[in-house]
């Protein structure tokens, strides 16, 4: 895998996890179902890459975490989005909207030269 | 804030990663059984719901030590594990640990020591407030570059140079203390206007300072004392403030304590600080001078330093401007004749201060850092080494996925560790050089003594320290990670071409070395060249077996000059008597220890240029002073007992004198007469003596006379208190400086004797800057040889181990053992030639800065060069013909059998 591919999935994936957490505190496991359902099993990757993402957001400031009672009364840890998470999600995502745009001009344009 | 939370994230890792770690245990399990559940909610059976669980989960432990990973401190982690793994491989090969560790220490303890005395010396602020603002006033005219101000010159730059805010005289000389605790004692003493501190910025510790009341002739009789000899003499009781202490046998009030460390700005050199300070007390009348700015045409005495303080904004150049159209108006009006090229100068008194030891200090850091530079290559010839014989574990790394960089990263570490270790020691090292410096550095040094191993220079000794690291790592840590595991784990670390090209690169080493060391041996040999052309001078006098110390006679106890005479009369009796000292006598000014200034003459029969003096140069001396310092008598006799108070004036002058001022004429038999004495006190010479270098061995020697002591009272009619005994001995004199003193104190109990001296260390002090540098450069030249040596060893080892087949082969087919020991030794003078070559290059390029601390010998002297061409050579071959001889005894059997 070259190293800009993983810099993009990991970018997407930092945005998904932070638009899920916008949302309402989860723990890791209900990210990884929330990612799934939402992405309709398209970003199927191995679950456990979603800690080392988290634990990078924690460092940077985006997330925080609590230990709470889940929904079936186990302890588990919730993560949760912080202002700082909420102004990345805002730029990840117009970044996002600029250059998906791009993309979809570039590929409406060679369709019609084609 | 984001920086916030990483040092946070950071710092919880490396200070408690347990709690941590089992928190991302549990968060992991609580995942993996959610998702076993929701695998059996949806139908499977337990087993297979765990196992796709932990499938799609993907490795349990890749994700913790990605997670790992990205907590912040993953480096600092893995630095420490490359710290323990670098200790474990140095622990494991403790004599190639210990001599590179040593080899750096020494580098680093040199640099460190080095640098110290450089931090004193000439980067600590002189202790004045704002010293930038301080600068020192000078005259100068023919035959005199640097010589005192007078009091009417005084006046004139107060007045009129602007860029002066303030300017003040002062002079030293010493005192008597009497009274109190403790031997009577003579300490050096300071006479200062009332604005000398002031104009330094220097608030007194305790008291005040001295008052225009104060300095004026005739004024109370106050002191100010040192912090040193209130703590000493006065066991550093404030209460002292408004007591009197006896002065000369004078009950003087002290009025003030100033802080430790003060000194006058020409307190730093060999004759030691001032330790304690009276009122100059002159004014204009005192000195014959004309009051206010105008200059008197004549009765000028030259006898004051001077220190100004500039105005804001002025510097030095600006006043040395004004003070040269000040000076240029004064020709103008006749008052300075043109023919006595009169000047006046200011100069910073940083550079008043550290002026005459600063290049030998500089070229001494140079020097140092030359040996650092030789060490760090030396060792990383030793890592080169190293290198090779790890090439096959490097190599498994490699093959078992170390990536270069952390390869690199581990090598790197390793000379990290290493020099760690050197560093250490070099600290230790340093700790002795300082201590060393402390009590051995000569005093005519300015500051060299008072180094300290303070922070900064130990932050110093850390960056020299990761400096080490990388230039003793970066080459050998290269090359390793060039490696090819296939080709070295096949062919089973037999690779000829890789070995070839370590080895050109271990050559290249040892000749950077060499070249390295000539140019500090060549440094080396200039200075030991220039010191010895130095002693080599004639200096007019013997200085073996020749005891000095001062003593003076005050006004109190000996009112007039006739006592003063009976007094070393009887002195030279006693002394003369003590068995082992051969002559004994007096004078005025020590040579190459007082300088000595000139006193203007009237010489019958001699007319001087027009506006032109007759000046010599004046010495006072007591019968039997000739004898026991060795001057050389020309021509005619010595003074001696004849010559008393009543007797008919005499002299005896230098060669000098009779050749300019009695040219063509018997100086013997010649009058002169000494201006200010009586009109009709025309002496006679007597004596023509060999010229004696006093004030420097370098300087040009101008007329001396030579008066004595009895009849100098006579004319010009001053009585002399303070003089130096000189006492030849037919033994080591240092032993007889107790009977000497013993002498004294019998004839006269109260007077202190000080400055206690052989005169071969009198000698010794007045060139000891460029002895200074001479003896650094010597130690660090022999330094560099040696470590020089040790590469060449090492390299002439390793190729003789590494054609050791060859030579089997050779010997098998009828090589003599010589003839493979030329073939060993011919190996490392390749090395030798090529750093000899450059080594000399670069050597003529650096020695030229060396310039100013020679004394005959060009920075290129031929002589030098082929010498140390010539020793390094030698030291080359020797150095080879350890491995060179187990070359000659290769045993082919046993090579033939292997192969």
């Amino acid at each position: 895998m070259t190293e800009t591919r993983s810099d993009l999935l990991q970018g997407t994936l930092e945005m998904l996890v932070l638009k899920a957490l916008s949302l309402e505190p989860m723990h890791g496991w209900g990210l990884s179902v929330r990612l799934r359902q939402l992405s309709g099993e398209v970003f199927d990757v191995n679950q456990g890459s979603l800690y080392p993402a988290l634990q990078r957001m924690l460092r940077r400031g985006w997330v925080r975490s609590t230990w709470q009672a889940s929904e079936n009364n186990r302890r588990a840890r919730y993560y949760e989005i912080t202002r700082e998470g909420r102004r990345q999600l805002e730029a990840q995502v117009a970044e996002w909207e600029r250059s998906s745009g791009a993309v979809n001009r570039v590929l409406r344009f060679a369709f019609q030269g084609g | 804030m984001a920086w916030y939370h990483e040092v946070r994230s950071a710092w919880r890792d490396l200070v408690r990663p347990r709690p941590l770690e089992r928190e991302l245990d549990e968060e992991l399990r609580f995942h993996l059984e959610m998702e076993t559940q929701q695998n059996l909610n949806a139908g499977m059976v337990e087993s297979e719901a765990r196992r796709r669980a932990v499938r799609d989960f993907g490795g349990v432990e890749r994700v913790k030590e990605e997670v790992r990973d990205e907590r912040g401190a993953r480096w600092l982690h893995d630095l420490g594990q490359d710290v323990r793994f670098a200790a474990r491989s140095l622990r494991r090969r403790p004599g190639f640990t210990a001599i590179a560790a040593l080899t750096l220490g020494l580098g680093i303890g040199a640099t460190t020591t080095l640098f110290g005395v450089v931090k004193t010396a000439l980067l600590t602020p002189l202790p004045y407030g704002h010293p930038e603002g301080v600068a020192v006033v000078w005259s100068a005219w023919k035959g005199f570059d640097q010589t005192w101000v007078s009091y009417d010159e005084w006046e004139g730059y107060d007045a009129y140079v602007g860029a002066f805010a303030d300017i003040g005289l002062f002079s030293d000389g010493a005192v008597n203390l009497t009274g109190g605790v403790g031997e009577p004692e003579r300490v050096r003493a300071g006479f200062v206007g009332e604005n000398v501190f002031r104009i330094l910025q220097v608030a007194p510790l305790l008291g005040r300072g001295f008052t225009p009341q104060e300095d004026r002739p005739g004024g109370p009789a106050v002191i100010v004392l040192g912090h040193g000899l209130w703590q000493r003499r006065y066991g550093g009781d404030p209460a002292i403030i408004g007591r009197a202490i006896q002065v000369g046998g004078r009950a003087t009030t002290v009025v003030g304590v100033m802080p430790p460390g003060f000194r006058l700005p020409t307190d730093f050199d060999a004759d030691g600080p001032t330790a304690a300070w009276l009122p100059l007390a002159q004014d204009a009348a005192s000195q014959g001078a004309v009051p206010g700015p105008e200059y008197s045409a004549d009765g000028m005495s030259h006898g004051f330093y001077s220190v100004a303080r500039l105005a804001p904004g002025a510097t030095t150049e600006v006043a040395n401007a004004q003070l040269r159209a000040l000076v240029a108006r004064l020709g103008d009006e006749g008052i300075y004749p043109a023919e006595m090229q009169f000047r006046a100068f200011a100069v910073p008194v940083e550079q008043q201060v550290t002026g005459r030891v600063r290049p030998a200090l500089l070229v001494a850091l140079a020097g140092v850092g030359f040996v650092l530079l030789i060490s760090c290559t030396n060792v990383a010839g030793l890592l080169l080494v190293r290198g090779e014989q790890r090439r096959r574990e490097l190599a498994v790394r490699v093959a078992l996925g170390a990536g270069s960089r952390r390869l690199a990263r581990l090598l790197l570490t390793e000379s990290l560790v290493l020099a760690t270790l050197g560093g250490a020691l070099g600290v230790g090292l340093a700790v002795l050089g300082v201590w060393l410096v402390r009590n051995t550095a000569p005093p005519a040094l300015p500051r060299v003594a008072d180094t300290t191993l303070d922070p900064v220079v130990l932050l110093f000794a850390l960056a020299v320290t990761v400096c080490a690291a990388l230039l003793s790592g970066v080459l050998p840590t290269l090359q390793a990670t060039r490696l090819a595991p296939a080709a070295e784990l096949k062919e089973g670390g037999r690779t000829a071409t890789a070995g070839r090209e370590r080895l050109r690169w271990r050559q290249a080493l040892v000749a950077a070395e060499v070249a390295l060391a000539v140019v500090l041996v060549v440094g080396a040999g200039l200075m030991i060249r220039s010191v010895s052309n130095l002693f080599a001078i004639d200096a007019g006098f013997r200085a073996e077996h020749v005891l000095t110390m001062r003593l003076s006679t005050p006004a109190t106890w000996y009112p007039d000059s006739a006592r003063v005479a009976r007094f070393y009369d009887e002195l030279q009796r006693r002394v003369t008597a003590i068995p082992g000292v051969t002559h004994a006598g007096a004078a005025y000014l020590l040579p190459l220890a007082t300088e000595m200034g000139d006193w203007g003459l009237q010489v019958e029969g001699y007319t001087p240029p027009p506006h032109q003096g007759t000046p010599g140069d004046w010495q006072v001396v007591t019968p039997g002073y000739f004898e026991a310092m060795g001057l050389r008598l020309a021509a005619g006799r010595f003074i001696d007992e004849r010559d008393h108070m009543e007797a008919p004036l005499v002299l005896v002058i230098n060669r000098r004198f009779a050749k300019e001022y009695l040219a063509g004429r018997e100086p013997l038999g010649a009058r002169v007469r000494i201006n200010g004495g009586p009109p009709d006190a025309w002496a006679t010479v007597v004596g023509v003596v060999d010229d004696v270098r006093h004030n420097a061995l370098t300087d040009e020697v101008k007329p001396q006379f030579y008066a004595p002591l009895a009849q100098f009272a006579v004319s010009p009619g001053n009585t002399l208190r303070s003089m130096t005994l000189v006492v030849h001995t037919a033994t080591d004199p240092e032993a007889l400086v107790r009977p000497v003193r013993a002498a004294i104190r019998d004839l006269d109990a109260r007077l202190p004797v000080s400055e206690v001296r052989t005169m071969e260390q009198v000698v010794g002090q007045s060139i000891a800057e460029p002895r200074f540098a001479m003896e650094l450069l010597g130690l660090f030249g022999v330094l560099a040889l040696t470590l020089s040596a040790i590469g060449i060893f090492g390299i002439v080892s390793q190729v003789v181990a590494s054609r050791y087949h060859e030579f089997g082969i050779r010997a098998a087919l009828g090589a003599a053992p010589r003839d493979l020991m030329l073939l060993s030794v011919r190996a490392g003078l390749l090395q030798t030639g090529a750093g000899l070559a450059i080594g000399v290059v670069l050597a003529l390029l650096l020695t030229r800065a060396m310039r100013g601390l020679l004394h005959g010998v060009a920075p290129t002297d031929p002589v030098t060069f082929a010498a140390v061409v010539l020793v390094t050579a030698l030291v080359a071959v020797l150095a080879s013909v350890g491995p060179a001889r187990r070359a000659g005894r290769t045993n082919p059997v046993a090579v033939l059998h292997e192969g």
